[in-house]
């Protein structure tokens, strides 16, 4: 016999496997979409699904599986190898070995769980389930396999469950129900004799590979391109960082994982001078004295550091003074190669280069001093802390970034704004690192920052317009920093102060500077100032009122200057939330990310990212759950006011559904019973038995698993009309001889006239049974 | 549709026998169609050997009763070879046994030594005297009674003999209008003045057994019933699960009632209604749990629809 609890095991060990079988093939390939590999996973446990509705349940789930289940569980388990040559040669695609693998296992666990009538099937099952799922897990960090695991876990619970009840029902009930747990009286004697052979041969083939000769070992390696193998013989090895010859990265950034290595190589690459050139078009030709110009600011750099640093040659100073890139730049070449990929929250500043002073004379920004003191206090497990900065209670939750790098051009180390601390494996004192500007790492002693490495950061984040009017220094704070140029400055002032008009100092001020920019200018990255104007910040602010973004960021940072706000100007990359890859859950940064902005200090020593470019925006605070599930709350309420009447009709259609869903499925099974009857008459009234057991189990009266048909319908039925006559012909139809007649002239029309009259809603209002005597 | 007729006469014969027993009477007409053999546990004076005189008479065999003492011999039931000294040879002399119907009465008051003299006349209608066998009726009928509340000096049936049942049943009291009617039909009526009717024709009875084992019994009622016989095996109350020979006993017998009621297949209820006496026999339980098992196990089994 087949107990119900069981069955229930049986289905949720197979549910199990369904799931880890889902999970198994999102992180076989977590690039593709996710229906794709659902869809995949789902043709296998379908065939697995056709296996446990045919096969059959013993009566004896103790008793050892027949041998055709080892068969079974081989086919399945085979099949993914047999059907790998086809899916490179018709769909080229395909899995490495190790892969192809994984998923015999797969198709294993699920032919076991098909096969689960078999405690020992079940058991197996179950244990590979586990397996698969941790395997999933520990391959890719794709949020559909978070769900699926979670899925598991509470199917898992609901496993244990079930089985720890039948183990209950073992000491309190017949023991027929129990499915899963058996106390074992006496000790188990381990598979001595199977353990010592596996280890006998494990060792010998290991012992082998280690002194045999090479060309053994090689072939062994064979097998495995895409384990640290050679990778070489597999078209469809899996590539990335970690895998096979990708473990450097390389060529391709995108496929790059987020692996921390030490690996420390350096390349020629072109210099950040080349980026902003192809980015913002060429300086107009300098006039004649810009040579010795030039000469003075990097012989004050050399005044100051000693030796000239390789990211701080002459002519990076920046010139505002610029023709425009022109048109004729095809779309495609801004799609430069990736810098470095970012795993956390966009968007996001990272700043490289800062300007404090402007010549006026020469239309450039000058570059600032490098920071004479660290100011890092290492931490533990590699950490090291900013420590200089005060600590500030209008800062949100602290936000946590990784960053890989690719093909950096200098020592620079790329590290968002507002940084209170970060990590890079190994490089773990602070003298192997400095300072370029206030707020620029970069790797000291170091031509090169080196592809493949991760720096992981946190920083603060802030909701900006909840910064109080102290969070900003008086003015004065910082002379150096609130320096317009003499030429510029009375405009300048007009300017800032016509914004402003009566805004409050602090934040209202800025953001009232910021938004005029931002919703007046046009952003126009291929328009460049008129070689012979006097300051192209004016032509900018009152001429063109359009331009590239450092213009904005030039005029913000005068105009905020006027105010008395410290303020300095940062060339970096922005990384943008549109670059987001969905695939990989990278935010790639690329050349062509190249960004002006201006800062403001902050009087706990940050620098806070303003933004007057329109189409760029600034990391917004990091909220607490609670702040995030209640704005979800206002979110939602806002979509129901928008859309009220819709969802109103959808609401009112739903709850009538819900309300008579059994009224509805019971008229379906109606008229497919009507409409589509069966070849035979018996098999008829078989359906029509069922559709009444259906309605009776939605009435809370179900027929109890050991009552006859007839006394079930003359018990609970006895009032209602022809329930004897259609007892007596269900058995008829269940009990006799297939070539036996009904006994009644239209078998069909009897349980036509039943159905119609013993409805569900009939059912309902029948007064409750008597319980029936114990059968004699 | 088998015509009921004589079974229908023989109802009638039983009953006015019994009065006030019709569902006893049903069970034994199941026994008897069954070709079983009947255990009546019961108090003494309810009737057992009237319904046993009456079976006999009306299937129109032989009627013999036993008295089982502890000095009972196995050669009293079976029969005894005695020595002819006008021929001089030995005479086979037929014990009790080679009537149509037996009565052992107070079966559990012999020793084991007799009862197992009936386990061969039971199961295979055969007795082996002196390394002769001796072929009994086709029809042979065995009812035996024992007494549940006496337990001195009684030897308590073996398993093996117990299996050789086809059920065990209870008469039970008859009811107050019943035992009044009783009364009024002995008025003017010695003791041993009742004559049975006798109901069916020599042959008539194994005419009727062969139709029995003619009723169908679809897969998956088979599987019913083998279902309900590996519940009885794994059932932690339950010392002796029921045997193979249990399960076609248990087939013949709910043959027999879709018989009796004039069905030619057999159904899920025809196997529950006799569950009780096929299982109580064979089935090592204790008296006070043997209901509560029984419904148990059919409630756990489902029922093939």
């Amino acid at each position: 016999m087949a107990p119900d609890v069981s069955r229930v095991v049986r289905g949720v060990t197979f549910a199990l496997l369904a799931i880890a079988a889902l999970a198994v093939e999102v992180a076989a390939a977590d690039t593709r979409p996710v229906l794709h590999s659902f869809a995949r996973a789902a043709v296998w446990v379908g065939v697995a699904g056709l296996l446990a509705w045919r096969l059959p349940v013993p009566a004896q789930p103790r008793q050892r599986p027949p041998w055709w289940v080892t068969g079974v569980v081989l086919t399945l388990a085979l099949a993914p190898l047999a059907v790998e040559p086809f899916r490179r040669s018709h769909w080229s695609e395909g899995y490495p070995f190790e892969l192809q693998m994984v998923m015999g296992l797969r198709n294993a666990g699920l032919a076991l769980a098909a096969c689960s009538g078999w405690l020992l099937c079940l058991r197996l099952a179950c244990v590979t389930s586990l397996f698969l799922m941790l395997f999933a897990a520990a391959m890719t960090n794709h949020p559909a396999s978070f769900i699926l695991l979670g899925l598991y876990t509470a199917c898992g619970g609901v496993w244990l469950m079930l089985v720890y009840w039948s183990g209950l029902q073992k000491v309190f009930a017949v023991p027929e129900r129990e499915v899963a747990i058996e106390v074992q009286a006496g000790r188990i004697r381990p598979p001595w004799v199977s353990l010592m052979a596996v280890l006998i041969v494990s060792g010998s083939t290991l012992a082998v590979l280690a002194i045999g000769p090479r060309q053994l070992g090689v072939t062994f390696g064979e097998l495995m391109p895409t384990s640290g193998g050679t990778g070489e013989t597999d078209p469809f090895a899996r590539y990335g960082i970690g895998d096979g010859p990708e473990e450097v990265a390389g060529d391709n950034a995108q496929a790059a994982g987020m692996v921390e290595t030490d690996t420390m190589i350096e390349d020629n690459k072109n210099a950040l001078i080349d980026a902003v050139s192809d980015m913002y078009g060429m300086p107009h030709k300098p006039p004649k004295h810009q040579d010795k110009m030039v000469a003075g600011g990097v012989t004050k750099v050399i005044e100051n550091h000693g030796q000239l640093p390789e990211n701080q040659r002459p002519s990076r100073d920046f010139d505002t003074s610029r023709q425009g890139r022109g048109p004729g730049r095809k779309p495609s070449s801004r799609l430069a190669r990736g810098l470095f990929e970012i795993e956390g929250r966009t968007p996001l500043h990272i700043r490289q280069v800062v300007y404090t002073h402007y010549d006026a004379v020469r239309h450039e920004w000058i570059e600032a001093r490098k920071p004479a003191t660290s100011h890092l206090e290492p931490e533990g497990g590699d950490w090291m802390r900013l420590g200089h900065l005060r600590d500030a209670d209008w800062y949100s939750e602290n936000d946590r970034h990784r960053i890989k790098t690719a093909a950096m051009n200098t020592n620079w180390v790329p590290t968002p704004t507002l940084l209170t601390r970060f990590r890079i494996k190994k490089v773990d004192r602070p003298q192997y690192y400095e300072w370029d500007y206030e707020g620029v790492l970069a790797l000291a002693g170091r031509r090169k920052t080196p592809p493949g490495i991760v720096i992981t950061t946190e920083c603060r984040t802030l909701e900006q317009s909840r910064l109080p009017p102290e969070a900003f220094p008086t003015p004065g704070f910082n002379p150096h920093l609130e320096e317009v140029p003499i030429s510029i400055r009375e405009e300048i002032s007009h300017l800032a102060r016509q914004w402003t008009g009566d805004h409050p100092r602090g934040w209202p001020q800025i953001t009232a500077i910021l938004n005029k920019l931002r919703s007046d200018y046009t952003l126009d990255r291929d328009i460049g100032a008129p070689p012979d104007h006097r300051a192209p910040v004016l032509w900018f602010l009152t001429e063109s009122r359009r331009g590239p973004d450092y213009q904005f960021a030039t005029a913000a940072t005068f105009l905020l200057r006027s105010l008395g706000y410290p303020t300095r100007l940062c060339l970096g990359y922005y990384a943008s939330p549109q670059a987001y890859d969905r695939e990989t859950d990278h935010t790639p940064v690329r050349q062509s990310d190249l960004h002006f902005w201006p800062e403001v200090l902050l009087r706990d020593g940050h620098w806070l990212v303003v933004e007057p470019t329109p189409g760029y925006d600034t990391l917004p605070a990091l909220q607490p759950l609670s702040e995030r599930l209640w704005n979800l709350l206002i979110a939602i309420r806002d979509v129901a006011l928008r859309h009220w009447a819709v969802i109103t009709l959808i609401t009112i259609a739903w709850g009538f559904a819900l309300l008579y869903r059994r009224t509805l499925l019971d008229r379906l099974a109606l008229w497919r019973w009507w409409l589509f009857p069966a070849a035979t008459w018996q098999e008829q009234v078989r359906q029509a038995f069922r559709i009444l057991e259906l309605r009776a189990r939605w009435a809370g009266r179900p027929r109890p698993i050991g009552r006859t048909v007839r006394a079930w319908l003359n018990h609970d039925f006895s009032s209602i009309e022809d329930c004897r006559r259609f007892a007596q012909l269900m058995e008829q139809a269940s009990y006799a001889p297939r070539d036996a007649s009904p006994g009644v002239q239209s078998p069909r029309d009897l349980c036509h006239s039943l159905l119609i009259h013993l409805t569900y809603s009939r059912i309902r209002s029948l007064p409750p049974p008597v319980v029936p005597k114990a059968p004699r | 549709m088998t015509s009921t007729d004589p079974i229908d006469r023989l109802r009638q014969a039983l009953n006015s026998a019994l009065r006030g027993k019709k569902q006893v009477i049903e069970f034994v007409l199941a026994c008897l169609l069954a070709r079983g053999h009947l255990l009546l546990e019961d108090l003494p004076g309810l009737g057992k050997t009237t319904l046993a005189k009456a079976l006999a008479t009306a299937v129109g065999g032989t009627f013999a009763r036993v008295q089982c003492t502890p000095d009972l011999l196995p050669g009293d039931i079976t029969g005894f070879s005695v020595f002819n000294q006008k021929t001089r040879e030995f005479e086979f002399l037929r014990g009790p046994v080679f009537a149509d119907v037996l009565l052992a009465d107070e079966i559990n008051r012999t020793t084991p030594r007799t009862q197992s003299a009936l386990l061969e006349a039971m199961a295979e209608r055969q007795v082996t005297v002196d390394n002769v066998r001796h072929q009994l009726a086709n029809t042979f009928f065995v009812i035996a009674t024992q007494n549940p509340v006496e337990h001195h000096g009684t030897y308590p049936l073996p398993e093996a003999q117990l299996d050789r049942f086809a059920m065990k049943l209870s008469v039970g009291y008859p009811q107050r209008d019943d035992e009044i009617r009783l009364l009024g039909a002995a008025i003017g009526h010695l003791p041993g003045d009742g004559q049975y009717p006798v109901v069916l024709q020599t042959g008539e009875l194994g005419e009727l057994q062969q139709r029995v084992a003619l009723i169908a019994v679809e897969p998956n009622v088979r599987g019913y019933l083998v279902d309900l016989a590996h519940a009885t095996r794994t059932h932690p109350k339950v010392t002796l699960g029921l045997s193979p020979r249990g399960l076609l006993i248990w087939q013949r017998v709910a043959q027999a009632w879709a018989f009796l009621a004039q069905r030619d297949f057999v159904t899920p209820d025809d196997i529950q209604a006799v569950a009780q006496p096929v299982l109580e026999v064979r089935l090592g339980l204790a008296p006070e749990a043997n209901r509560s098992v029984i419904r148990e196990l059919l409630e756990s089994v489902p029922v093939p629809v």
